[in-house]
């Protein structure tokens, strides 16, 4: 790339072997051509494709910038005053984002803690079942929503069928307006329960045995030894948990997108759905990036409150 | 690239085996009923998490009128290839994998060969305004990917990149979090050993290759399964960037699949088939490497 006018030389490949004995000057001059030979191609791709991009999102956000306009005039801060007052598709998706975000997490950190500890107590085919709860975390979240849209349908789909069997009414369960964002809630913690729970495994065992024995020596009961000896020592690992999920659930489109399109009637129509649909939809560049730093905002502020409240919460 | 991956296979091993194996940790013997629970609540649970899986294969493996009967059928009744033979005929279905493969494969390669260089350069050398751009490469960690979306495309129209499978590759070869994962990695090995290797002789480029690459496996495994499966599922972006029916990779491939042939799930699951089968496939032989990767990465 543009790299090679700022250096000198660029140390590629095994360069030949010099004086054995060489003296520090001409080796620090060496080890300096080899930093900036090397850096400096990686960081011009890194600017051009990270620290631009970024530049660019604010320029755009404070410009009404449509592709297909000629001009784009600078607007201020419009498009973020905009987003909250007169798009109420906007509002919504927050909502419907938020909805997301606090049934899932918790259904997901619940559930995948659950799997932990049962693993972890269990002394037999631990890797076969961890295999089992894993795996959907391998595939695509496209192959998965996929795979979920036919046992949703209301007439073929084997949810109502099962749920007949029980005797149970079954429903549109994509189709209606009151169950879609739950629909692919199910899937999402379907798929992602597996990285957790490897994850939390892996806390656990990394919890000295001698603490239960101390607790057991101290009369404690398997409720008592899970609130004051687990949870503790898993802290770090829950709030890395806690927060990687509430950011991958803040963040989801795949899902929604494949299986209901926001649909219907916008009930699962989440924030970055919301934001392609404006940009590559209605091609409003401007407006969807100012409404992906509001997103961005909102993440930056819920991780740090859920670091802070986590941290001080447990600690001893 | 393989060369310090494969070499490193051995020496890793002893790694996982602690917290992979069950036995030597089995605390409580006591619950003989506790433990026949646990073991009926995890099989329900477990089969509740393959069912999908294996309603995607049934599916993919029924004819077209038995796939719309009410109530339908578990097993395939007259089980049959003729959905994967109408998708192999009637999709460039061999492009997409090809593409993927091809994309996925130089993504991986590239991210693991300027995350290890930039993270030996920073773990190991001085020079100024270092801490610097070390910083700045860091905090782009905390802006989501949604954020760069819309200006990375502009970039790219800019560059003349669109629709090219280019516009997957070069955005993603400089990884943020692989270049930090590495310095941390690399940060651990002895000054030492590189002072040594330079009293030999041996020029920089060489020092990095020969000396620090075959120290890093597991750390580069980890970010190459990473990497690997984040190229490889990766779905916005592609869905921005390509537009051709021939330049698309397996994930966009399949919802445009399904657009095509909204009605007939026996054909989307078999094409749905053909696109996780194979990685799971490729996650059972390496699934002590990739779990190791997750635990890794995921606790640092």
């Amino acid at each position: 790339m543009a790299a090679t006018t700022t250096t000198p030389t660029p140390a590629a490949g095994p360069s030949p072997a010099p004086t054995p004995t060489a003296n520090r000057l001409p080796g620090r001059r060496r080890q300096l051509a080899f930093v900036y030979g090397w850096l400096a191609p990686i960081l011009a791709l890194f600017a051009v494709f990270s620290l631009v991009p970024i530049i660019i999102a604010i320029w755009l956000s404070l410009h009404r910038y449509n592709q297909l306009a000629p001009v784009s005039p600078f607007i201020g801060l419009r498009n973020f005053t905009y987003a909250f007052t007169d798009d109420p598709a906007f509002l919504n998706s927050l909502a419907v984002t938020g909805k997301y975000a606090v049934v899932a997490v918790p259904l997901n950190i619940v559930l995948s803690l659950a799997v932990a500890l049962a693993l972890n107590h269990i002394t037999r085919l631990r890797a076969l079942f961890r295999t089992v709860f894993f795996l959907p975390a391998i595939a695509s979240a496209v192959a998965a929503s996929l795979v979920w849209v036919p046992i949703y349908d209301p007439q073929a789909g084997w949810l109502n069928a099962v749920l007949n069997l029980l005797g149970l009414s079954g429903r549109s369960w994509l189709g209606d307006p009151g169950t879609a964002l739950w629909s692919v809630m199910l899937t999402s913690v379907w798929q992602d329960l597996g990285f957790n729970v490897i994850v939390f495994l892996a806390g656990l065992q990394a919890i000295p045995l001698d603490f239960y024995d101390v607790a057991k020596v101290d009369g404690a009961g398997v409720v008592s030894r899970f609130r004051h000896v687990t949870l503790p020592l898993l802290q770090r690992t829950f709030v890395f948990v806690f927060c990687l999920t509430t950011i991958g659930y803040l963040q989801e489109f795949t899902r929604v997108q494949v299986m209901t399109a926001g649909g219907p009637l916008r009930s699962s129509e989440t924030v970055v759905l919301h934001i392609y649909q404006r940009a590559f939809g209605d091609f409003q560049l401007g407006y969807a990036t100012a409404m992906s730093l509001i997103l961005m905002l909102i993440i930056l502020v819920i991780a740090l409150v859920q670091m802070r409240i986590l941290r001080s919460r447990w600690e001893y | 690239m393989a060369s310090p991956l494969t070499s490193r296979v051995p020496a890793a091993a002893p790694t996982p085996a602690s917290t992979t194996s069950g036995d030597g940790r089995s605390r409580r013997r006591s619950g003989g009923v506790g433990q026949i629970v646990l073991y009926v609540v995890l099989s329900i649970a477990a089969i509740g998490f393959v069912a999908p899986f294996v309603l995607m294969v049934s599916n993919s493996l029924k004819t077209a009128q038995e796939i719309i009967q009410v109530p339908p059928s578990l097993l395939p009744e007259h089980p049959t290839f003729a959905n994967f033979a109408f998708v192999l005929q009637n999709s460039p279905y061999l492009v997409w994998y090809r593409n993927s493969l091809l994309v996925a494969v130089a993504v991986t390669a590239l991210t693991l060969f300027t995350s290890s260089i930039a993270g030996y350069i920073f773990a190991k050398f001085s020079f100024p305004g270092k801490n610097v751009v070390f910083v700045v490469l860091l905090s782009t960690m905390m802006i989501p990917a949604p954020v760069l979306l819309i200006p990375s495309y502009l970039v790219m129209n800019f560059l003349h990149l669109l629709n090219t499978l280019w516009a997957l590759v070069v955005g993603s070869i400089v990884s943020a979090f692989g270049i930090f994962l590495m310095r941390q990695f690399i940060s651990a090995i002895p000054d030492d050993l590189v002072d040594a290797a330079r009293l030999d002789g041996a020029g920089e480029f060489a020092i990095y290759w020969r000396v620090i690459l075959p120290l890093t496996g597991p750390a580069l495994a980890a970010l190459g399964i990473f990497t690997f499966l984040g190229s490889w599922n990766d779905y916005l972006w592609p869905l921005i960037v390509i537009n051709d029916q021939d330049k698309m990779v397996v994930p966009l491939a399949l919802t445009y699949f399904n657009s095509q042939h909204s009605q007939r799930s026996d054909l989307v699951m078999a094409a749905a088939t053909m696109a996780v089968v194979p990685v799971c496939v490729v996650f059972l032989f390496f699934q002590r490497r990739i779990v190791n990767a997750f635990v890794l990465t995921g606790i640092k």
